[in-house]
């Protein structure tokens, strides 16, 4: 599949995450001969340099922009990373477009002998917005783990969280969050209740399985995991857990999962909270309280 | 010190953003090395080439002591310690390479017009040297999740009524 091998995943590598370092080294040698030409005599073959470097990073940039675009493309719409992961799309369109120009207006300058002065504040320029959106993409990986763990994952991900409500409930204290049919083998569900608790379903040999999604390591995104029979593997630290009681299968993690009872009723699956974990309304006692009420969900 | 190393004031890991200047550097001193003995770019591009050797080195000699900064922290047992070996052994290899590469041009790269055959070889053994070593890098950030969401494990970390049921007793 197309997609999978812009990911990377035949190389167990985000793609382009190894792309990126030649436009980030190329730019940087491009602006570091435009600087010393400034200062070495003759400086002729330093701004050929400096062009050339320039054309190849320019060149491996809208190579990685493919598969980058992509990786922006799988972030699920309602995560936190997707603004870090847009501002660093734009960036880059930002820088690319600067040195484009850059680009062509050097090609006509290359038996200049003394450094042309816009073309270096252009230069200045796009190293600044490098900078900048490699920082952001560096954070991408990081600080929220995107692309981490990605190759051992082969269904879908989640595209968006599934958002319940423990006020809505069938008479027996069940939350219904999606149709049954939605959910194909292997695939995952991200369920939010109430802004309290997150969850993931998954669906295991027919079976559904809904336990908490941040792994309690360091918190990765189990519904982006990968799974063997029973076991649930956190794409980050690679962490398992048994997904029918929590306990941990494998570390780093040391604290079990917390897992939450689900059935299927009339093709919508419904998962039930504990009471500790409903809204603490003037009803809630810690005893279940029934409501009367319609499921509803999207 | 060590969190200084690793990247933590900085909200990045220090290593994993140095790395790239030599990653994309020398092999690109490889591909302006061939084209000199091609007779294409002359001695703009020899000049290039050790600009490029030059700078990469810069920034490897910098990412050392922070990838060993993340190694250390890698626990024994784990199987990316192993790979962070190997990865140390043979970033050590090349960065030797790289540094002989450049003492080799330092005379000549003002004037000659092509690079001579051991600097182009050396060249070449940093190349293929560092796309094993970066891919195992990569493999130790991708596979095994070293230095990946670090600092902010208590921030992350949902409360599990497991915890509140540890919290009640203690």
């Amino acid at each position: 599949m197309l997609r999978n091998l812009l990911q990377g995943k035949f190389l167990q590598y985000p793609l382009h995450t190894l792309l990126v370092h030649f436009p980030i080294g190329l730019f940087g040698l491009s602006f570091l001969l435009d600087s010393l030409a400034w200062f070495v005599q003759p400086a002729n073959a330093l701004l050929r340099g400096a062009f050339y470097t320039l054309a190849a990073g320019l060149g491996m940039a809208l190579l990685a922009g493919i598969p980058g675009l992509i990786d922006w493309a799988t972030i699920r719409i309602d995560h936190p990373a997707k603004k870090t992961a847009t501002l660093h799309l734009l960036l880059n369109l930002a820088a690319v477009g600067f040195y484009l120009l850059n680009f062509f207006l050097r090609r006509g300058t290359l038996t200049a002998t003394t450094p042309p002065l816009f073309p270096f504040i252009l230069s200045v320029i796009g190293i600044g917005l490098v900078s900048v959106s490699g920082y952001l993409g560096g954070r991408l990986v990081y600080e929220n783990g995107i692309g981490v763990g990605r190759h051992r994952r082969w269904t879908e991900v989640p595209r968006q969280t599934i958002y319940a409500s423990a006020q809505v409930t069938t008479p027996s204290g069940w939350i219904p969050v999606a149709r049954a049919g939605s959910l194909k083998e292997g695939e995952t569900l991200r369920v939010q209740v109430d802004g309290t608790t997150v969850m993931a379903i998954a669906k295991l040999q027919g079976v559904f399985y809904a336990f908490q999604e941040f792994c309690p390591h360091r918190g990765g995104p189990l519904s982006e995991g990968s799974f063997q029979s029973e076991q649930v593997q956190c794409p980050w630290h690679r962490s398992c857990f048994d997904v029918r009681i929590g306990q941990v299968t494998r570390g780093p993690a040391k604290v079990a999962l917390q897992t939450y009872p689900v059935m299927v009723w009339a093709d919508t699956l419904h998962v039930r909270l504990s009471p500790e974990f409903l809204p603490k309304d003037k009803g809630n006692t810690g005893q279940r309280q029934e409501k009367k009420r319609e499921p509803v969900f999207s | 010190m060590k969190n200084f190393l690793q990247g933590k004031w900085l909200g990045h890991p220090l290593h994993g953003f140095l790395v790239h200047l030599p990653v994309a550097l020398w092999p690109a001193a490889l591909a302006f090395d061939l084209l000199t003995r091609a007779g294409i770019g002359g001695n703009a591009f020899v000049q290039t080439s050790f600009y490029a050797i030059g700078l990469g080195l810069a920034s490897a000699l910098l990412a050392i002591p922070t990838g060993l900064a993340d190694w250390l922290d890698v626990k024994r047992e784990n199987p990316a310690w192993k790979l962070g070996l190997y990865h140390l052994i043979l970033n050590s290899i090349l960065t030797g390479a790289a540094l002989i590469n450049l003492g080799l041009r330092i005379n000549t790269f003002q004037t000659s017009a092509s690079v001579a055959l051991v600097p182009l070889s050396l060249s070449f053994l940093c190349t293929v040297l560092l796309l094993v070593s970066g891919y195992l890098g990569g493999r130790l950030v991708y596979n095994y999740g070293i230095s990946v969401a670090r600092a902010s494990a208590e921030k992350r970390r949902q409360p599990t009524p497991m915890d509140r049921r540890l919290d009640r007793r203690n």
